[in-house]
Formats: structure tokens, sequence, C-alpha cells
């Protein structure tokens, strides 16, 4: 078994200079190059068993290294030279410390130096003593600190602090042993000052005990960072209590020994939603992170929080490093995830956050009367940005940073009070615009030249939107606008120029007509070439998406055109707000907080997926889907990400949010005053970047814009230099297949998580790359289980065949059942596979009740089900059967057709009246070859039920239809098999003991169980068919040959997979995954690994490539092996 | 999510709020006494990491006897069992039972606890001892691992020759090193799991029987007792040569299932009703911050302006005040301007 790609928290980081960046990930140590691009990277394992805590180079050697890379650049040395460059580095967590070289250089490389030295305790810090790099001072859990020489690897002193007590962290600071100052946070919220080189003997003489020289206290919780600044000779600490406190210690260390006699408190930061798990100091100010996601940058004088870094998901920031940046100031911060993610963010100056609501712009409107409609200007070609607006007076003003406000336009009488206003980019590089009036009157014209305007009618009555719809292909443009009664007219546009002179063409086209309702007006639409004629997809305020054809016959003709397909209502009241298309696909986003990707035939539109942007955000306004370059930006950080970006714009109570749908994270929040005003956004000006753009509004009668216009644009994310996947445990893990990409082959699987989303990720086992490809958050608490079925669906063309196409399940918290069809194609441009979800179904237990009107008014008395595990059966129809097993006792059986896109609850039972744990399911051919259905069933008690479901339902029509279940049965078989829950269930058809049993004729299966107890038991089962029905069900279970391994694991064993015909393979939270040999008729014990994923809940296995086996197993983070052949013991 | 639905999601929770006891661990001493007769005899208990005690009044009820709880007869008392509870954190009395607050790992607590049992040693030591969790697992099941090991070092000091020690342990990677260890000082070592313990989480405890330390031991508090390291020569870290003590389920199977959720009507004869919880939720460390938040006083970037640098600057906290308590609710600390009201 081989190790071959592990993705676990982040728990060091650290800068070397300003160009390397070190971090550890479980025993992992990696080092980024930052200054290459794309970034270089090494990884080396060098700390065993143990996870990397922490790492500290070796000052004078990292100094030099940085002085040497800042000269070369001034000198322009050949780049070669920079191999020359090395730096050692000490390692530590857990018990162990490790020196390691790191070579520098455009391709990086690390080197253990001598092998893994072992203390007898905990580390918490390690800090070197002499400028050789021999000597190393060393505090441990215990309170104590030992000078260790590192070469030897042997101890040359040892002092404990007199206050022996357990430690959550220590700091060191001093040149020296004979003046060097431990700092200690105590598990009782103190924080102790002590010398070990001055301490005295006691007892004998053997040990040195240090006496505690100060003591701080106002903690109220335990201290998990320290950070040290001499400079102004400042501590601070960050705590279990959410706050970071900063002390006056003065100098520590040296001369100065513990410093200041009586140390102050200079300030407490309480800015932290949850534990702070980080600090930092340096010359810029304070840097904390914790459990809350959060980076918050601390400004010294006014103890403001500056910039709130936001880039990790749920389950927080476990590692921080910040750099001291050079001589311009500036610098960089690094945070390390739970999610095993890494990011950097800039510190320089005009990257600063737009988060900071002083930059908050007011474009200072100077004309008359009130701002009413914004529209942005010059987004994509031109270079000059600008804003237009509608006033009240009926009037249209244009700004520009230059040129400040201008009177473009005077609408009259008829556009005081009330207009509409929408601007389209002209293919001249013009800007045109439309001003509706309520009185059926659209005014057109250039913002170059408003003289050469023209005046169109659209009826009589209220001009409710006007929109502009791009042509595909061609030049000029569509012009909608919806009047009164539904009617929408429209417009084909075009300009000449004659003589220097704008000159508009207009073309009337056949009108929309919407259908009947109460608030019924156009608000988007999308023109959308096919081979049989152009289709629109519209969206209207009713919330409906609708579609429309032009019929090349009547064009011309007044004829009005009424859709061919309506999803009424789809979007809810409060109105679709966008429609746009991407690769083939719709996408839509309404006021109902939820965006939907939908499929379009010839003549319908078909919702495949619906998803909740963002929790508590109702208000979505726009979706943008951007297919990102792979380079952004010429010279910085190489390669960004690795699949599109859909970026949602909307409302989030009182701040106007741009959300990326992708990575689910907030990339802009500008406090705008909520939603019901006028808006427009633009892009950030290097496209595919990761910037936030900016937002215009209209705030009480100003014009007001998130930030300057002609600034730099800043990634709000920071840069991805790792991916992360689950903030929070991973439950389940799913291979789902392997396609080949750009001649690469990808793994393809899924997994659940506590932080209630299901990822879709590929992984290069070659290259070690991991992707996530999509993120699926409709589930509303943990997911805990999932199953596949490997077969495409029936209505996937012959020509857009995708590479890999599945049947995903999951199940979880709040009795929630979600199923997927998955499309894995191929990415071209990034030689990556993609991935769409199609939502096939969803089902909940308790539906009927979350319906209830009252239901606040009523405490819920239905058990809040949870799903603890599926399974899954296909016999090649299209219906799909599912059992779950369920927390409130039950065990239950859903049916499901992929076209009817429902969940049929088919069967219950409660037999086993405990939470039940594990199921699994199992067909067996019966003599007269129809297909018998098993399920096995097992619960807290330990005991296995299996079922033949031939007795409650007849299997003529197959497994998946839903007629003739009857009432429940009991079960053919029950037998105990483990002391208390069975965590994992395994069943496969034959028995494993070719001598005794096959006598014994009959069909086996063989089941296979892993319990709470860490024992793995195997039992065989004959199942024998009478020739005739005697009673009932016409087969009988023997139970025979049981093998039971009672310590296989010292934790619970929580997953189990058969591999083969003769392997099993266990998992457990003692963080060891075996492999066991079934030959004979016990299980034999073949070989173990250790793994650095704590809390193991999940196991899959596949057969791969040239007989290699894959393992993956989940837990706190992911982790994939390699089994070399079958029968492979290590 | 209401008040109830916690009920319903935690079925031990809601019985031990009906029963009265303070958490609902008490369902887990209870379930392992059914197992082991934990308290056949004792007289005198040492229960370390009792807070918020719900383990104290389990041996208060089983040592005392559930009438004399009521009585107040101080004179008979001395010759009555004796129950020693320690926590860092302050509990609410008990009647019988002796309470120190400190920190079970600190040598002073120790020798506290000690002076208790000098010449009378201890019957039962029990630790349900847990740290504040912080989500990666090696920390927190190192820092589990040295209160039990401090645990264990006060019990080298305090237990009878025979007497039993139960202790919490969380089943993670190095569990086997802790197995090994204990099994130098007792006859007998079993990993037991009560029923009301979740299937889902890794704790279990560890239950200790015939306390026989190696001879010639001598109990020193001065040194802390570390934990074994794995023996490479033996490859113990992935070798089949890992301390692996036998696992015992305890508890009547036909107790409630704690990994189950039950409807809130569990006897259809008895109406639902919702019960307060015994004793009010130990005082978190992060209240301060929860209460800033709640009147919206948390720094962020939109609201810049803090008023509470004032007043913790002006707090001036001197250094070498051996303080072991935290300071008591409403203290300066709390600077009294910052209530909501
Ligand atoms: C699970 S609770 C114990 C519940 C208790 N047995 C009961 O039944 O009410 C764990 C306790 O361990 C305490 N604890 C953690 N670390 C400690 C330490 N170093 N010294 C003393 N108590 C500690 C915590 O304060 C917490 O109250």
């Amino acid at each position: 078994m081989e190790s071959v790609l592990i993705v676990t928290p982040v728990t060091a980081l650290e800068f070397l200079g300003e160009d390397y960046l070190l971090a550890g990930d479980g025993p992992v140590l990696s080092v980024y190059n930052l200054k290459t691009s794309p970034t270089t990277s090494a990884l080396l394992s060098v700390l065993q068993n143990f996870r990397i805590h922490g790492i500290r180079p070796h000052q004078q050697q990292g100094d030099k290294a940085e002085h040497t890379s800042v000269a070369k650049k001034e000198e322009e040395e050949p780049q070669g030279l920079s191999w020359q460059q090395r730096a050692h580095l000490v390692v530590f967590g857990g018990k162990a410390v490790r020196l390691v070289e790191l070579k520098m250089g455009e391709l990086p490389s690390l080197q253990p130096l001598g092998p893994l030295i072992q203390l007898r305790d905990w580390v918490l810090d390690v800090h070197w003593l002499d400028v050789r790099g021999d000597l190393l001072g060393v505090t441990l859990a215990h309170n104590a600190t030992l000078l260790l020489d590192v070469q030897k690897g042997s101890t040359l002193a040892l002092c404990s602090c007199e206050d022996g007590c357990l430690l959550y962290s220590a700091l060191l600071v001093g040149p020296c042993w004979k003046s060097l100052v431990v700092v200690g946070g105590t598990i009782f919220n103190q924080l102790v000052l002590w010398r070990p080189g001055e301490g005295t003997e006691k007892e004998g003489g053997r040990n040195m005990v240090g006496r505690v020289e100060r003591r701080l206290l106002g903690h109220s919780g335990v201290i998990f960072s320290l950070a040290y600044l001499p400079k102004p000779g400042w501590l601070a600490s960050a705590s279990d209590d959410r706050s970071v406190r900063v002390w006056d210690v003065g100098a520590l260390g040296g001369e100065a020994g513990c410093g200041a006699p009586s140390p102050t408190c200079l300030r407490v930061l309480y800015g932290h939603q949850a534990r702070v798990f980080s600090v930092k100091l340096s010359s810029a100010g304070a840097f904390s992170a914790g459990e809350d996601g959060v980076c918050l940058a601390w400004d010294w004088d006014s103890g403001k929080v500056t910039r709130a870094l936001r880039g990790h998901r749920a389950g927080g920031v476990r590692a921080l490093a910040v750099s001291l940046g050079g001589a311009g100031g500036g610098g960089y911060v690094a945070t390390g995830g739970t999610d095993g993610g890494i990011r950097l963010w800039s510190l320089k100056e005009e990257d600063s956050g737009l988060e900071d609501a002083g930059v908050l712009r007011d474009l200072g409107f100077e004309g008359v009367g009130c701002p009413k409609v914004v529209r942005v200007t010059g987004g994509r070609g031109l270079r000059q940005r600008g804003v237009v607006i509608t006033t009240d007076q009926g009037e249209v003003y244009s700004w520009e940073e230059q040129r400040g406000w201008q009177l473009l336009w005077k609408g009259g009488a008829g556009f005081c009070s009330y207009n509409v206003m929408e601007v389209l980019e002209w293919w001249s590089g013009d800007e045109m615009c439309a001003v509706g009036s309520l009185s059926g009157e659209v005014w057109l014209f250039p913002l170059s030249q408003p003289s050469a305007g023209i005046r169109l009618k659209a009826g009589t009555g209220k001009i409710h939107s006007v929109l502009w719809v791009h042509p595909t292909g061609g030049r000029g443009g569509y012009l909608l606008a919806s009047g009164a009664e539904g009617v929408v007219y429209r417009w084909q546009i075009d300009t000449e120029l004659v003589g220097g002179a704008v000159v508009l063409n207009t073309e009337p086209l056949g009108p929309f007509i919407l259908p009947p309702c109460a608030k019924r007006w156009l608000t988007t639409a999308v023109l959308i070439s096919r081979p049989e004629g152009a289709l629109w997809v519209c969206g209207d305020r009713r919330g409906s998406l609708l579609l429309y054809r032009d019929k090349a016959e009547e064009a011309k003709a007044d004829g009005a055109l009424q859709p061919m397909s309506v999803l009424f209502g789809v979007h809810g009241k409060q109105g679709v707000t966008c429609v746009c298309e991407h690769a083939g696909l719709i996408y839509s986003t309404g006021r109902d907080g939820c965006v939907r990707v939908s499929r379009l035939d010839a003549s319908a539109l078909e919702v495949l997926r619906v998803q909740r942007a963002c929790r508590g955000m109702e208000w979505l306004e726009r979706i943008m889907v951007l297919d990102p370059e792979v380079n952004p930006v010429e010279g910085e950080h190489g390669e960004r990400h690795a699949g599109e970006v859909r970026l949602i714009l909307g409302f989030h109570s009182v701040y106007f949010v741009v959300w990326d749908l992708v990575r689910q994270e907030r990339l802009l929040s500008v406090p705008c005053g909520g939603g019901h005003r006028s808006w427009s956004y633009w892009l950030p000006q290097s496209p595919g970047a990761d910037g936030a753009g900016t937002v215009v509004f209209v705030k009480h009668g100003a014009v007001m814009a998130s930030r300057a216009p002609e600034e730099t644009f800043h990634q709000q994310g920071g840069w991805e230099l790792k991916e992360g996947i689950h903030g929070r445990g991973v439950t389940c893990v799913c291979h789902l297949g392997a396609v080949r990409v750009a001649r690469q082959h990808w793994e393809i699987l899924a997994t659940g998580g506590e932080d209630t989303t299901l990822t879709v990720l590929t992984i290069d086992p070659r290259s070690r790359a991991l992707r996530v490809l999509a993120l699926i958050t409709d589930h509303i608490s943990s997911i805990r289980a999932l199953a596949v079925v490997r077969r495409p669906g029936a209505r996937e063309a012959n020509d857009t065949k995708p590479l890999l196409s599945v049947l995903l399940f999951s199940a979880g918290g709040r009795a929630q059942l979600q199923c997927y069809r998955l499309l894995i194609g191929a990415n071209g441009q990034l030689g990556l596979p993609s991935c769409q979800v199609i939502q096939v179904a969803s089902h909940r237990l308790d539906e009927q009740w979350e319906r209830r009107r009252n239901r606040h008014k009523t405490v819920k008395m239905d058990p809040e089900t949870r799903y603890m595990s599926l399974a899954v059966v296909s016999d090649g129809t299209e219906g799909v059967l599912l059992a779950a097993a369920c927390s409130d006792g039950a065990l239950r059986l859903f049916s499901l057709t992929e076209t009817s896109g429902r969940f049929q609850l088919l069967w219950e039972t409660f037999y086993h009246q405990r939470c039940v744990l594990s199921v699994a399911t199992y067909l067996l051919k019966d003599p007269q070859g129809c297909q018998r259905l098993f399920l096995f069933s097992a619960a807290t008690d330990g005991v296995i039920a299996v079922w033949d479901t031939n007795t409650v339902r007849n299997l003529e029509n197959g497994p998946s239809s839903d007629t003739c279940w009857k009432d429940p049965p009991s079960p053919c078989l029950t037998f105990p098999a483990h002391q208390s829950g069975v965590n994992t269930l395994a069943v496969w058809e034959g028995h494993w003991d070719d001598q005794g049993l096959s006598q014994a004729g009959g069909h086996w299966m063989t089941v296979a169980s892993g319990g709470d107890d860490g024992q793995l038991s195997a039992v065989c089962i004959q199942v024998q068919f009478h020739s005739k029905e005697v009673e009932g069900s016409g087969l009988t279970l023997n139970l025979y040959a049981r093998s039971v391994e009672p310590l296989a694991h010292s934790a619970p064993l929580t997953a189990l997979i058969p591999l083969g015909p003769r392997l099993l393979i266990s998992a457990s939270p003692d963080q060891r995954i075996s492999l066991w040999d079934r030959r004979g008729s016990s299980l034999r014990h073949q070989g173990v690994l250790f793994s650095h994923v704590a809390d193991i809940a999940g196991l899959t296995a596949w057969q791969g490539e040239e007989r290699q086996t894959w393992v993956a197993v989940c837990g706190q983070g992911l982790q994939l092996l390699r089994l070399e052949a079958e029968g492979d013991g290590k | 999510m209401g008040r109830s639905s916690k009920d319903k999601r935690d079925i031990y929770y809601r019985l031990a709020k009906e029963e009265g006891w303070r958490a609902r661990s008490a369902f887990k001493l209870l379930q392992l006494d059914e197992e082991f007769n934990l308290f056949k005899g004792v007289r005198r208990a040492v229960d370390l990491c009792a807070a918020p005690g719900s383990w104290s009044q389990v041996l208060s009820r089983k040592l005392r006897g559930e009438e004399q709880e009521k009585e107040q007869e101080k004179e008979q008392e001395k010759e009555q069992a004796k129950i020693v509870a320690v926590d860092l954190q302050a509990m609410a009395p008990l009647p019988g039972v002796t309470q120190i607050q400190g920190d079970i790992t600190k040598t002073s607590t120790a020798q506290e606890i000690i002076k208790h049992f000098e010449g009378q040693p201890a019957d039962l030591v029990v630790c349900d001892g847990a740290p504040d969790v912080t989500g990666l697992h090696d920390v927190d099941e190192y820092i589990q691992a040295q209160l039990l090991l401090a645990a264990l070092n006060i019990t080298t000091h305090v237990l009878k020759y025979g007497g039993t020690f139960v202790a919490k342990i969380f089943r993670g990677k190095d569990v086997t090193l802790l197995y090994s260890q204990l099994r130098i000082f007792f006859g007998e070592v079993t990993c037991a799991k009560p029923r009301s313990s979740r299937n889902s989480s890794i704790e279990a405890f560890v239950v200790c029987q015939r306390y026989a330390p190696p001879e010639g031991y001598v109990p020193n508090m001065s040194n802390p007792l570390l934990d074994h390291c794995y023996d490479v020569d033996f490859n113990q870290l992935e070798g089949p040569n890992r301390v692996i003590v036998p696992f015992l389920a305890c508890g009547d199977l036909s107790a409630f299932d704690s990994d189950r959720t039950y409807p809130l009507q569990l006897d259809p004869s008895k109406e639902y009703k919702y019960t307060p919880p015994t004793q009010p939720p130990i005082r978190p460390p992060y209240e301060q911050a929860c209460r800033l938040r709640k009147s919206n006083l948390l720094a962020n970037e939109n609201s810049p302006s803090l008023p509470l640098d004032e007043g913790f600057s002006s707090l001036h906290l001197s250094a070498n005040q051996d303080a072991d308590v935290r300071p008591p609710a409403g203290t300066a600390e709390d600077g009294g301007k910052l209530d909501d009201k």
C-alpha cells in the first residue's frame, strides 16, 4: 500500500523571504516558489506518523537567501546561480523534530538532513539558538524546555517550569540558551514567562526547575497561539475566548530577561465569530485567524479591523503566515484551512480590500433633479469607464472620471417622474441608449450623438422595461420594450455613418405576447441561434421562463408571437431577473434566491438543476458565466481556476453581493442599503481574473460607486495556491469512474461532508493533482451516505454523449434524499474534465410537516430522522431501488425512475427499534431465473437482519415496479454479529472456505461486517431454494462458518470493502487501513498502513489500469492509496 | 431550531433533564456500573474533571444512599462516604461532596487532592476529563491522553491496592499506547462503551481493575507521567504488536438508544412537556465575545470604531499575581458598561 495523495488540514505555514512559502499538511512539507509562473512546488513527507505543526527556517541562512535573491534581481545575474541557495529548516509536530534542507531555485527541492528525532513529549515551539545551526531550544507541552543538538539528535539540557501544568501553546524568544525566554499559554488561561537557562537544581541535582517570572491574566479561555514583535516589545495571544490580546512586555531575552516587570494589556481585540487559532505580528499590524474561516488584519493605532480575508470553507483557518514585505511595504499573508486549501493575499496598498466601507465613493451628481436609473458604460471595449443616469426631470446625464457630469439629453415632460433606461455597447465602439416613458414613448440615441436620436412608439401605456439583446454574430442589436397589457414591442436596430453623423435604422419585428397575469411585463431576454431558427428565452416579472421563436415568414408582418413554451412562475412571484446562455445551457436567476440551469430543445425548456446560490441571499439579480483564461494576468501567479467562473450578483440584506457560485464564496459585499434600487456593475478589467468589479448604485438621491473606477482590481478570494475540499469532516466517498482528457487519466470521485456540501472532484494520480469539478449545496444538514449507479441516462443523445454519465444518490440529516445525474465531459480548453449536474429528484420525509402553514406555532412531533447509510440496486432497467438505514429505527425502501423525477417510498419496517446504521443489498438469480433481492440491515445493538424482498413484492415486473408491495414482513434471518453498533456491511457472492462448504451445494453469499467494538466478522450464508413453494418464500437461509477478528482495530471499524475475490480492506478512526486475506476459514492480517486522515468514516476502492487497485479513505480529509497488485501486502 | 429539537436528537439529554441529572454523562457511569459493579464496597472516591457534576451526583447517591442526601446529620457524615470532586470550572455544591477547583495537570492541584487521602486511600477514582476540543484530532487526542495520565498519576498516590480507576479515553490513533501503559498498573484493563455514549463518537472508557503498581514503583508528583512511544524495533506503529484491550459494550440493550431519534411523544399516554436543564450551562470562555456580538460591538471592516478600547486598555493587570481561578463574573473584566440592557 502506498499513499499517493493526501488532503488534510494545513497546520503550518511559514514564509522564507518573499519568494518561498513553506507549508505543512499532515506529515508532508511543501515548498512553493511564489515568483515563478505557474508556481512551482516540491513536497516531501518528513514526520512519519506526526503532523507538522511548525516550520522554522534557520534565520542566518534564511536572511542570506532573501538578501541574495533581491540582489539577483537588481544585477540580472544568470538564473542558474539561484540553484546554489540552500536553507536549513527545522520541522516539528507531535513528538518529532526533523532537519530538512531546501534548495531554492526555479524548481525548488527538499531533502531530509538526518533521521527523525523523537522526543518524549509533545513539541509546542522550536527556536534556533546559534549561527551554525546546531542548537535548538524546544518547548514541550508539560511546560519544560530542552536544549537539543539537532545534528546529533541529543539533549544537552532540560529544565522544567515550577508551574508543572499542560500548555496549549508556547513561544521561545532569545538569542541563546542562557537568556532564552519561554512564554507558555496554559490550559488555565494564563500566560507564564520563565527562563530555562536560569533554572535551579532540585531533587538531587538531576532536575532543573525554572521560576515563573511573569504571569499575564485576562483571557477566559485556553491560549492557542502566541506571537512577539521585538521592535515595540509586544506580545500577542489568541484564545478560545475569541479574543486577541496585545501585551506590552518590552524587550524579551538576552540582557532584558523577561522584559517589563509588570506588563500591561494594551488591547483586547474582539472581532472573530469563533475561536482564534492563530495570531501573527508584523510592522504592518496584527493578523489573526480562526475557526470562523476569516483572517483579520488589525491596525496598530486604532485597534480597527483593516481587512477581512475570507477564503476558506467551514472549519476555519488553522495556519497563518505573514511575510515582512520589501522596502515598498506590502508583503503577503498566507492562510491554510481545515479544508486543506492554501491562499495567498497581497498586502500591497493598492490591493487592499473592497469591503472597506471607506472606499464607497459618491460620484457627486451635479445635475438637476434626482437620479433614477443608473447604468455603467465602457465596460468592455472602451478604456474610459463611465456612468449614465436618468433623472426625475426626464433627463439623461453621463459621468466620466475626467469630464465629470454632463447633460446629454432632455426627454421633456413625458419622461419626468417615471422613466426606464437601458444601454448597449455598440459595435462601433459607441454606446446605444434607450429610454422609455409612462405613455409608450421610447427614445433611442447614441451616447456620442444624442441629437441623432429617434423616437419609437410602443403602444400608449406605461413602458415597464426596455431591454437590449445582443444579436448572435452580426452587428447592431435588438431593442425590446415591454408595454401595457403584456405586449413586448421589438425592433432590430442598426446604424450607418453618413458624413460623420450617425443614422439609426430601425426595423420593427412582431411583438411578443406575455402570458396573462397581474404583473405582466418582461424582465430579461436572450437570443439563441439554432439551426432551425433563432430562439428567444425570456423571463418575466411573474417568475415565468418563456420561449419564443422568430418565424421567418411572419417576421415582417404585425403578427404577434405567443410563447412556444412557458414554465409558469418557476422563479416565484418576485420574478425572473436574468437569463443567459453558456455552453448550450440556459442559466436563470430570480428573486426566489435560486439559480436554475435549463436545457433547451427545439420546442421547450426543461429545468435540470435548481440551486440556492447562497444561504440567506433571497434576491438574486444576475448571473454571469465566464470562461477564465488559464493565465489571466501576465506575470502574476499562474493558473487560478479549474472551471468556469459563475458569479451571482444580488442583494443580501443591506448589501450588494458578488458571490462565486462554484467556490461558494463572497467576492464583494457593498453596503448599499438593499434591493429595490437601480444598480449597475462593471466586470473586473482583466477578463477572467478573480477581481470583484465595481458596483454603481443610487442611494438617497446620490450616485455611489463601490470604488473609484480607474483603480486596479484585486482578487477578493486571494490567490489559491492549493485547492481545499470540505471544511469539516468528510463522511462519505464514492468512486464514480475514470475518464481520459487531454491524454491524461482522471479518476472521478464524489464526497459528502458535515459541511452539508456534496463535491464532485477529479484526481490525476500521476501528477497528484486534485480539482473540484462541482459543488452541490442542496443538502440542509450533514451528508452521511452516497450511492452510485454507473449507467447512462435513457435520453442521452449519441452526438453529445458525455465521457461518463452516472446517477448519484446522497442522503443525510433531516431525512433528506437527493438524486443527481452527473455528466462528465472534457473541458478542452483547460485540459480538464468538466461536470454537469442535473437534479433528478429530491425527497424529505418531513415535507408534509414543512408545508403546514402554522408550523411555527406547533411543536414538530416527528423525529428528526437522519439517513445513516444507503444501498442501491439497479437491474439495468430505468428504475432504481434505494434502501436507506434511518436513525428513527426504520429501514426504508424507495424507488425512483429518472423520467418521473420522484422518489417513492415503497416499504418501511421498524423491526430494529434502534438506530439502523448500515444497509446492503444483494441480487441473486433463483433456479427459475428470477432475480431475488436480499436486503441486509444492521443497528446499534449489533444484530444483522436479512430480508428476502420476494416475500413483499412481485418480481415479474422487474425490481423497480412499484406494484404489489405488501405489508412489512419479518426478516428471513437475523444473527448477532457485534456487541454494539454495526457500522459497515459488505456482501458478496460465494463463500471463502473452498474445501468444506462447496460440498453442501446451494447458493452462497458472504456477509462481512465491522462494528463499533472494533471487530471484523464474516459469515457464510447458504441459500436453499425449495422446488415447491412450501411456505411463502420458497427458500431457507442457513448460517455457516463464522469468522471473527475481535480486535481488528483499536477503535470502531467504520468502513469495509471487499477487493477482488479474496481481500478485504478495513478502516477505522485508529487511523489504520488494514488488509485482510480471507483464504481458508479465517481472516488473516495481510498488511496495514497508518493514515494521516483522522476520524476515518468512509472508504471506496476500485480497479484501475494495469491491475492496480486504488483505495480512497475519507474523514478529516481525504487520502488516495495505491495497492500494487492484488495480494500485495505492503 | 427550537429548544425541543435537542430533545429529539438526544434522548439521554432529555432523560437527564427529566430525572434531575446535571448532565447526560450520568447515564454513562450508571451503565458502566451495571456491568462492572463499580461502587461495591466503595467508601472513598475521587471524581476528577467533575463539572457540572452529574458523576458526583451518581457517586453521592450510590455511596451515601438516596435518603441521606436530604438529611443533614453532620456528625455521621465523617464516617460516611468521602467524595472529592475536582474541576477547572466551579460547580454548584452537592451534599457530601468536597470540591476542589483546579487544573488536574497541575502539581499543586494534585497535591491538594492527595492531602485528602493521606492514610486513607481511595477505593475508586473516576475521571471524565475532556478538553475543549479544537477539531484537530492529533491535538485533541493528545490533550485528552494527558488528562488521563494526570489522573493516573494522581491515582497512583491515592488509590488503594486492588482499587478501580475509570477514565474517559478517546479511541484514536495512539490509544494502544495508553492501553499498554495502564496495563502496567492494573491487573485488568477493559475498554468499555456505555450505550448512552453515541456510536459515532470516539469516546469510550477504560475500566482499570485490581490496582497493582509494579514492584518498587514510587509515585512521583514532581514529574508528569508521560505517554509511551511506539517501539520502532517492533514496528508497533503499523505492525500487529499493538496492545489492544478487550472491548465491552455496557448497559441494558433494552435501554434507550443514544443514536436513535425518538419522537417527542415517547409514550402515547403521556404528553410531551419541555423540561428546562437541571443546571444552567457552565460559563463558556466565549461568553464575552457573544455578548459583544449580540450588541453588535465586534470589530469589522464596516464598523471601524470600537468603543471598548479605553475600557480595556485602562485595565492594568499586574504580573505574578497567583490566582488560579478565573475572575468571577462582574469584575472589571466585563467592563460594566458593555452590558446590553
Ligand atoms: C465531560 S465534562 C465532565 C462531566 C462530568 N463527569 C459530569 O458528569 O457532570 C469534562 C470536564 O473536564 C474538565 N476539565 C478539562 N480539563 C481539565 C483539567 N485540566 N483539570 C480539571 N478539569 C478539567 C472540564 O472543565 C469539564 O467540566
